[in-house]
């Protein structure tokens, strides 16, 4: 059976009411159970939805008695960067997540100017949504800081290969699986850029963990190419992580 | 049956009969579709198992009714019993007569209605009703796209005053509580009105939910194939927490009975 690493999972208490969603991290253990997924990067509702450095410190407290989470934090808007990596040390977060269209980042400046540099050398994965950034900015991020791994998830749905000139003109640019719906989407991307580009996300607790390790195990590609989809790509950029 | 195991090795659902009663074929004018032609539908379908699908090609409900029921035609004809076809009218064009599409064996099953892209008709407009009255003097099913709150309070109009027609609400209203809640109701209220599963993206325990409301019995595996990938529907359906006999109900057995094959 393929094993899943999911590069996508938010925790935590929302609002938004959806009658018999996943809302412990109970019931986001045996949802993974069920898919096979090993273990998922994951950041807090409230970093999102709410205050960052609430949602950090929330995530922390949630996720300690459970090795299966792990920790991603969002790039608060004002901070320190050698103070800010040397927590995420001390609390084994290894990856991070930004908003700039959530929280209106200037992105030449902070959050990115300070921190992209520190983040490279550590090769600390830099996450964000599709639709918190336009092309352009996704372009300037990844060409300025070639050092860094971008991660751009929950890609916009239908039509995936409007992501192809981005792929080709940035190397350190890895596109999630979540929304990566179109038919045969995931089997050209493949032949186009290789498996080893992209990333499985399932997009819990929004996006439907089943539905999202269906998308690869049902990809017409090989078995060897869904193994690197679902988990290998992922282990490797944080075996890299030096913190 | 280990279904998680079957889908976590990918294997296709051949023990299965799966009629995906939403896709779609063809070129659409604002997503950039790959493989959406029949040929490539069916080599996906046979790679997984899915038996039959009713297809709509977009041209028939986006601009010319025509020429798009004509290709829908076509794929039925070029893949007979695997392809079944959806016609769709124009609101707009008063000559517009569905009716010789289903005098002769031409490979359609039913009707396909998108308002939205029909220049935004609402979908219990009297522009309709000549297609509707087609469907309920045969029986025929009507697949409509019902995804918001509106547009599911449209088809339940239509479920209303058309009563031997069959009404599918195609992705089922899930994208929003109470459009979800509102297909619940409908099904409750008339009894020929059913749901069914595509969705962009839904989370996990929404169709359970639905279920445990209205009863496997109405609810239809529907993936918009064509447009979107089926195994994300497909898989989902496969690891819910529904029974052996729901699952077999959702995917194939409940349309195979609706549509009279």
């Amino acid at each position: 059976m393929i094993e899943f690493l999911d590069a996508k999972c938010m925790i935590g208490r929302r609002l938004q009411y959806r009658e018999n969603a996943p809302k412990t991290n109970e019931d986001f253990l045996e949802l993974m159970d069920r898919c096979n997924i090993s273990h998922a990067i994951t950041f807090h509702s409230v970093a999102k939805e709410e205050a960052i450095s609430l949602g950090n410190q929330l995530l922390l407290d949630e996720t300690k008695d459970n090795k299966r989470f792990l920790r991603q934090w969002c790039l608060p808007i004002k901070f320190h960067p050698a103070e800010f990596i040397s927590e995420m040390k001390q609390n084994d977060v290894t990856s991070v997540r930004m908003f700039p269209d959530t929280f209106w980042y200037v992105l030449e400046n902070n959050p990115t100017s300070g921190i992209m540099s520190i983040l490279g050398e550590c090769r600390i994965p830099v996450f964000m949504d599709a639709d918190e950034l336009k092309a352009d900015a996704v372009y300037q991020l990844c060409t300025k800081y070639h050092e860094n791994t971008f991660i751009l998830t929950h890609p916009d749905y239908g039509n995936s290969s409007k992501y192809y000139s981005l792929m080709e003109d940035c190397g350190n640019l890895f596109l999630g699986t979540s929304n990566f719906l179109d038919h045969n989407g995931i089997k050209y991307f493949s032949k186009k850029f290789g498996a080893d580009r992209l990333v499985f996300e399932s997009g819990l607790p929004i996006g439907s963990a089943c539905a999202a390790v269906s998308l690869v195990c049902y990809a017409d590609i090989s078995v060897e190419e869904k193994q690197l989809i679902a988990s290998e790509n992922m282990k490797r950029l944080l075996s890299e992580v030096n913190l | 049956m280990n279904w998680k195991k079957h889908v976590l090795e990918g294997n296709p659902f051949n023990d299965y009969f799966i009629f995906d009663v939403h896709g779609h074929i063809g070129k659409h004018k604002r997503i950039e579709l790959l493989d959406s032609d029949a040929e490539n539908l069916v080599a996906s379908m046979d790679r997984l198992g899915v038996d039959k699908i009713a297809v709509s090609s977009f041209l028939s409900f986006t601009g010319d009714w025509v020429a798009g029921n004509q290709i829908t035609e076509q794929a039925a004809k070029r893949f007979p019993g695997r392809v079944l076809g959806y016609a769709s009218p124009d609101p707009f064009d008063e000559e517009c007569d569905l009716s010789p599409y289903f005098e002769s064996d031409r490979g359609f099953c039913g009707i396909k209605i998108h308002g939205l892209e029909q220049g935004g008709t609402p979908m219990n407009d009297r522009r309709y009703f000549p297609a509707y009255e087609l469907a309920n003097r045969l029986e025929l099913p009507v697949l409509f796209h019902a995804w918001l709150p509106h547009e599911v309070a449209q088809v339940v109009d239509v479920a209303r005053q058309f009563p031997r027609a069959i009404i599918i609400m195609g992705h089922a209203g899930l994208t929003a509580f109470a459009s979800k809640e509102e297909a619940i109701s409908a099904c409750k209220k008339y009894d020929n009105v059913y749901l069914d599963t595509a969705i962009s993206e839904t989370y996990d325990g929404s169709l359970e939910y639905i279920v445990s409301k209205v009863g496997a019995d109405r609810i239809l595996y529907g993936s918009d194939f064509g447009t979107f990938e089926c195994t994300q529907t497909l898989g989902k359906l496969a690891l819910s927490k529904l029974t052996d006999t729901e699952k077999e109900k959702i995917l194939g057995i409940n349309a195979r009975n609706l549509f009279k094959l």
